[in-house]
């Protein structure tokens, strides 16, 4: 994992008190609320519902168990007791008092986490593949990039006032489990010629109310132009973006604008004029930040683990959470260990204190310090010996961390929704919650397979909804709470936009018309369809039938 | 008329530090009579009326707003004394572009100056970007303006100014 | 009917007016009955003029319930209570009839000045 040091953590420092100083300027009066708000949301605080919600930045995802244990502390004395995290692979905690949010921010720094760039018109939290490091599916570490793209973005001075958000996403894996075509930058690591690395760059993808799957840029870029190269996307678009209608402001509505051939143009264009040897990063500073994620000192373990066939052999529960939670690892004898934040009833991402201390000193005594945040609100133990995973098992069964529901029905992304969000127009966890109780029975949710359900509360499309297999968008239709179902949609290398299946539903119906939609898939599957497959194959009619019908 | 700040010092050197400064120039609008002496003038203004401008003795800067493209002057900087970039709205960002491409492309070494909603909080990234002169909207002074321009001890990424990076600084 | 809420600027809590002071509970806001607009109004204007006690100072409207008044609006309900989601977290926590009022409203519309609030920005 990267390590900060002492240039990192200063800067930390400086940031913390530059906000110290903003919000006694602001409650002294000395800055109105309309100026004070982009200068706190560029700390990741916004004012919800009920109180100032305050957005932690996980780079790519990525936790230690000091870390981990740090944010259970944060949640305990100033919040609920509890986290919730995030698609963006962030944790946001609900209930903060603006008084309290400087000393927050410098018990984070003590611990290198920050709330940099978490909001804003700037370059958010760079996210990446889960897994990375651990997957054999790699052809580099992800984190490495990501970690480039973090120091470089920071308080990056000439975009930091772009038209809109801009989020950037990297895997290094074929299998995408960050959504990268729905990112204003994706990139997917590629294999050159003479076997050196490079990037596929993808552009313009995004979610919100116009939702796009980013369209190919360059097929290859040599890995050590990124920066350059993503500075001339940002250069074009901070010039070119609309700012006339934040609803149109996106690098989407450029892209798709220009069309893809007129923009590459562009953007070509100017990286042509740039001056790549100080654009760059130096090759000397590239393999620092690479030493840093060196792979760790896996021990040499035999493929089959006889404790753990033992423990299995006498454990359903077991059985059943190594065939939903548990992943293959690069390395013979570990495994990568999916922890669910999707307990049936629970509030889809939320995590308590406890829980977070628990998975904390898991991580420290079986996943060699290492903790990872996924898109799909769930957390990951990326490196854990199949010896220890019986262990592991108990321990978040004990912490009521062990749902073995990974990708299956009731592992819905929900945004917080009007429970807590200043812009939702309908809750997204009740609907959530009424969706898991309906596919609660492990034996049925396993019966149907992978199925991606994603909730958001309003079209800004934080829960993902148009790149669900199942996407629900709540709408307020006269002051009443509506759902709009689509279906098709994939935020996953196969990546799609939903199609609007009917008319919305009301709160109560949103479940069996949901049960409704799977019974259908059950009847026509072929083979091993996904409910994804079987969608692609016979279109919207036959399930539009099953909801609608059964409606009148 | 709002006062001017200029840099004073080089940014990265101990001395870096900025000062309230005389403002010669006066900011002249399309349809105003031209009075004497230095002038600043919108784009426009200065196609139309800029050679004749350029030949007799006074100073002369153009006002480029968010929407216009600092190449347009490329052939005209060596003549130029300012050039002042517009932020309508303080989060209008398209300023910092032009900024540094005004330095780092175009070579301009005049005085590069922040008109419109200029606030200190933005002075880190103005002074980071190539801007050497603000007229601030929020009543910020000298010292405000430098303490704020000089409120972090690293930065991350080569921008217009002569910072020493982060991994420069690793480097040694 | 109407009252008038806002989020105190220090801690983001919901609070509501009662004879310019803010208040936290729903159950002890001023209420203001139609003939009554122009101190709306004037109680408005009061809370803007406040902008280092409070943030988007607003009316919102009411209906009855349970022998009680409401918000008309589900956003303003969840305001008043907390999410729903954790029944035990916010001003629901306390119970008692006014929540029990609260939670069994139903409205048909947005509050106007909310509806106002968004257009101006």
């Amino acid at each position: 994992m990267y390590r900060y040091d002492a240039i990192d953590r200063e800067f930390l420092t400086d940031r913390s008190n530059e906000f110290r100083h903003q919000v006694a300027r602001r409650l002294a009066g000395e800055l109105t609320e309309d100026q004070f708000k982009p200068l706190r949301l560029m700390n990741g605080l916004y004012l919800q519902l009920h109180a100032y919600m305050l957005r932690v930045a996980i780079p790519y995802g990525s936790l230690n168990s000091r870390q981990v244990r740090r944010l259970a502390w944060i949640g305990r004395t100033y919040d609920k007791g509890y986290g919730h995290f995030t698609t963006r692979q962030n944790l946001q905690f609900h209930w903060i008092k603006l008084k309290d949010v400087p000393d927050i921010l410098d018990a984070m720094a003590e611990v290198d986490l920050h709330a940099i760039q978490t909001s804003g018109n700037c370059i958010r939290n760079v996210t990446a593949d889960p897994y990375a490091g651990a997957t054999a599916e790699e052809i580099d570490d992800p984190r490495v990039w990501s970690e480039i793209l973090r120091q470089w973005s920071t308080l990056h001075p000439e975009f930091s006032f772009l038209p809109r958000k801009f989020k950037i996403a990297v895997t290094g894996a074929l299998t995408d489990r960050a959504a990268v075509k729905t990112h204003d930058i994706g990139l997917f690591l590629r294999k050159g010629r003479e076997g050196e690395i490079g990037f596929e760059v993808v552009v313009g993808g995004g979610q919100g109310r116009t939702p796009y799957i980013a369209q190919t840029i360059r097929s290859y870029l040599p890995s050590e132009h990124l920066l350059s190269y993503v500075e001339a996307i940002l250069r074009v678009y901070n010039r070119h973006g609309r700012r006339d209608n934040i609803y149109k402001a996106r690098i989407k509505i450029l892209v798709a604008a220009l069309g893809i051939e007129e923009f590459t143009r562009q953007v070509e264009e100017e990286w042509g004029k740039i001056n790549a040897e100080r654009a760059d990063l130096p090759a000397a500073e590239q393999a620092r930040i690479r030493a840093a994620f060196a792979q760790p000192n896996f021990e040499t373990l035999p493929a089959v683990s006889e404790a753990f066939e033992a423990a299995r052999a006498a454990s359903p529960a077991l059985q059943r959470f190594v065939r939903n939670n548990v992943k293959p690892h690069k390395v013979p004898g570990y495994t990568i260990v999916e922890v669910s934040l999707k307990a049936i009833g629970q509030t889809p991402g939320d995590a308590t204190a406890d829980q977070l201390d628990v998975v904390a000193d898991l991580g420290e005594r079986y996943s060699l310090d290492d903790i990872r945040v996924t898109h799909a609100q769930n957390l990951v133990l990326p490196h854990v010996k199949l010896d220890d995973l019986p262990a592991v098992h108990a321990a978040l069964e004990a912490a009521g961390l062990a749902t073995a529901n990974i990708d299956l029905a009731s592992d819905i992304i929900a945004c917080p929704g009007l429970d807590y969000c200043a812009l939702a127009n309908a809750r997204a966890i009740p609907i959530a919650q009424d969706i898991a109780k309906t596919f609660a029975d492990p034996d049925r949710a396993e019966k149907i397979g992978e199925l991606k359900i994603k909730i958001s509360g309003c079209i800004n499309a934080c829960g993902h909804h148009h790149v669900a297999h199942i996407g629900i968008l709540g709408v307020d239709k006269k002051g009443e709470e509506f759902y709009q179902l689509s279906l098709g949609g994939s935020g996953a290398e196969d990546a799609s936009i939903g199609k609007i299946l009917g008319p919305g539903l009301s709160a109560e119906k949103v479940a069996p018309a949901i049960d409704a939609l799977v019974e259908t898939y059950l009847h026509i599957r072929t083979g091993g369809e996904r409910f994804l497959d079987t969608y692609r194959r016979v279109g919207l009619e036959p399930f539009k039938e099953a909801v609608y019908a059964q409606a009148d | 008329m709002p006062k001017l700040i200029k840099l004073i010092g080089d940014a990265s050197g101990p001395n870096f530090g900025a000062e309230w400064a005389e403002d010669g120039f006066v900011h002249v609008g399309d349809d105003d009579a031209l009075p004497e002496g230095d002038v600043i003038l919108s784009l426009a203004r200065f196609q139309a009326e800029g050679e004749i401008l350029l030949s007799n003795s006074r100073r002369v800067g153009v006002r480029i707003e968010p929407d216009q493209e600092v190449e347009a002057l490329a052939y005209d900087l060596p003549h130029l004394s300012v050039v002042a970039l517009s932020f309508p709205k303080y989060r209008d960002g398209r300023a910092y572009t032009s900024a540094r491409l005004l330095r780092e492309r175009l070579g301009f070494t005049g005085e590069v100056r922040a008109v419109g909603d200029v606030l200190q909080e933005q002075a880190g990234f103005m002074v980071r970007c190539g801007f050497d002169a603000f007229e601030p909207n929020d009543g910020a002074t000298p010292e405000a303006w430098t303490k704020a321009a000089h409120r972090f001890r690293h930065v991350y990424q080569r921008a217009a100014d002569s910072r020493r990076v982060a991994f420069e600084e690793r480097a040694v | 009917m109407k009252a008038i809420t806002a989020n105190r600027l220090i801690d983001g809590e919901v609070v509501f007016w009662k004879g310019g002071a803010w208040i936290e509970g729903f159950g002890d806001a001023q209420l203001f009955d139609e003939a009554q607009d122009a101190e709306v109004e004037a109680a408005v204007a009061a809370g803007k003029a406040q902008p280092t006690v409070v943030i988007d100072v607003y009316s919102i409207d009411l209906t009855p319930s349970a022998g009680r008044w409401a918000p008309v609006s589900y956003r303003e309900r969840i305001r008043a209570l907390g999410p729903t989601n954790e029944p035990t977290h916010g001003k629901q926590a306390v119970g008692g009839e006014v929540i029990e009022a609260l939670r069994h409203a139903d409205g048909a519309a947005r509050s106007t000045g909310r509806v106002d609030l968004i257009r101006r920005k």
